[in-house]
């Protein structure tokens, strides 16, 4: 089996030979081909030959054209800063101040420069390694969009205050997801990753009020397209799990504060768990053998469709040699 | 017990900020001294979401607009105490370590420590480590708080803490957090204590304080 066919092989319910390994990797990509992350982060040809040089060094069965949250951020406007050591960065939030959509930009995937170079990422792959890898295109969740345009701060308080302009800016940040999708989708993506990082800080009430309707309607849409759809939500999301059921996923990546059984219980057998080993002190700071130990650890709890990944990214200056025991085959 | 002292603690549980300044005003207006509106409605509403939070009771957004509700309060309450001579007990300088743009983690711990009396100068994000010290010093602070959430940012919390303690800062204690940063991290960067979460910042603080 291939990368690709070991990967739909765990989502279709058929008997991959091992599970496929998927681990989320921007800096340590980018260290491990001796370029800077902001090259990662600002040329689509860097991210690409660094996710095929680990797919390969590793055997790692997805590349991915995830890179930093604020591809999207950029297209509406945003102020966003390459760093050659930091990456992307967006001291002022275009919305920080004021609440107020006129300020945005409309994003458009075909001509904003940071969301085409993702696009031209995709495209690269198919040419490159289409049929042999699974490809994963990403966008920001509506929440985490809101967020980086607003500040999380400010969109948090947003929330209880109820004003209507929320759900507007929650409903635009959706939309663009959609639109950022289709582009990859069309660009050659079999699966979008949503990252909707900040959800998990919300209680359940406010995730099923306000993110839920939104994530919902994204993931109705990437199935639309003919694609997979991922979640991934970084920090503890036990308290979401009802909601999360819900949603459709094909895969949902689980942060390493949560329990891996609990989940399986809560989204039921078909869907695929991705994770979760702690990146830090289970990846970056373990000893090759307990690497292994903790995966196949993971591999059981999941109990049901199981891709090898960290709770998150594997930090920067992770030891080679760790992160090969961490793609070693079950 | 004053039936408005308790209204006030409620509205700041609940983050009702017009409802919080109303009762402030009313409470000033009784004639009760501002550090008791401070001690015995705002401190106790703080310290009350604060535990909730930690049992995973309430979230950032309940943490956040209660810290606003009681900001809100303050801006009434801050010229009187200051006329009045009420001092802060403690004084802490508090910043999120360089190469970081996170702020959310150190806003909540420096909004709780003002709740518990602590004189804060809030240095922001991305805090150079030279900034630190002369913060601690131009201040007389007894207590650094070093914020970071990313993995990648742990080493310049290391730098920040080998700065300040080869700085002549010798009454200075150091505490940190943040998503990635754990006890062990804590121990092998020779910081004096470390808060998994904004709300046992304060008892933290207090306990190394007193050590």
């Amino acid at each position: 089996m291939n990368g690709y066919e070991r990967y739909f092989a765990t989502l279709d319910g058929g008997t991959p030979d091992h599970p496929a390994r998927t681990p989320i990797l921007m800096r340590w990509a980018a260290e491990h081909i001796g370029q800077a992350y902001g090259a990662f982060v600002s040329d689509h040809r860097v991210l690409v030959e660094a996710n095929l040089r680990c797919a390969r060094d590793l055997g790692i069965d997805q590349v991915s054209a995830i890179s930093d949250p604020l591809r999207e951020t950029a297209g509406f406007g945003g102020k966003v800063a390459i760093h050659p050591q930091t990456g992307a960065s967006c001291e002022e939030p275009p919305l920080a101040a004021a609440l107020d959509l006129a300020l945005l930009q409309r994003p458009d995937p075909a001509s904003s420069l940071r969301m085409r170079d993702r696009v031209e990422a995709v495209r690269l792959f198919k040419a490159k390694v289409g049929g042999e890898y699974s490809i994963l295109g990403w966008v920001e969740g509506p929440l985490a969009e809101a967020a980086d345009l607003r500040r999380m701060d400010n969109l948090f308080m947003d929330l209880f205050d109820g004003d209507e302009e929320v759900a507007a800016l929650l409903d635009v940040c959706t939309d663009v997801a959609i639109d950022f999708a289709r582009a990859q989708v069309e660009a050659g993506a079999d699966t979008i990753g949503v990252g909707d990082a900040a959800a998990s800080q919300i209680s359940a009430d406010l995730y099923e009020e306000w993110v839920w309707p939104r994530e919902k309607r994204l993931v109705e849409a990437i199935h639309a397209m003919g694609a997979r759809v991922k979640l991934h939500i970084c920090g503890n999301i036990t308290h979401l799990l009802p909601g999360i059921a819900r949603l459709g996923l094909d895969v949902l990546d689980v942060d390493h504060l949560v329990d891996l059984a609990t989940v399986r219980a809560a989204v039921g057998p078909k869907v695929a768990l991705a994770g979760n080993v702690d990146p830090v002190k289970g990846v970056m700071q373990a000893r090759p053998d307990a690497i292994r130990t903790a995966v196949a650890a993971c591999r059981e709890r999941a109990a049901g469709p199981f891709l090898v990944n960290a709770g998150c990214e594997i930090p920067a200056g992770t030891p080679l040699e760790n992160l090969r025991a961490f793609c070693q085959p079950l | 017990m004053n039936q408005n002292l308790t209204l006030l603690q409620s509205a700041i549980e609940a983050g009702k900020r017009k409802d919080a300044v109303a009762l402030t005003r009313s409470l000033l207006d009784e004639g009760m001294a501002p550090l008791d509106v401070v001690e015995q409605a705002l401190v106790p509403g703080m310290s009350v979401i604060g535990e909730k939070f930690k049992r995973n009771e309430v979230f950032v957004p309940e943490m956040l607009i209660a810290a606003r509700a009681m900001k809100e309060c303050m801006v009434l309450l801050e010229p009187l105490l200051v006329a009045a001579g009420v001092k802060p007990k403690h004084t802490a300088v508090i910043g999120t370590v360089q190469g970081d743009l996170h702020d959310i983690g150190k806003n909540l711990v420096a909004m709780m420590l003002k709740g518990a009396n602590f004189a804060v100068h809030d240095l922001g994000t991305n805090v150079p480590t030279e900034k630190f010290v002369e913060a601690a010093r131009e201040h007389g602070a007894e207590l650094v708080c070093l914020s970071a959430l990313l993995t990648t940012t742990m080493p310049a919390m290391r730098e920040a803490v080998g700065v300040i303690r080869a700085a002549a800062l010798p009454k200075v204690k150091i505490l940190v957090g943040g998503a990635p940063i754990t006890q062990e991290f804590c121990n092998e960067i020779g910081a004096d204590g470390y808060s998994p979460d904004a709300a046992s910042a304060v008892d933290k603080a207090k306990e190394v304080l007193s050590a």
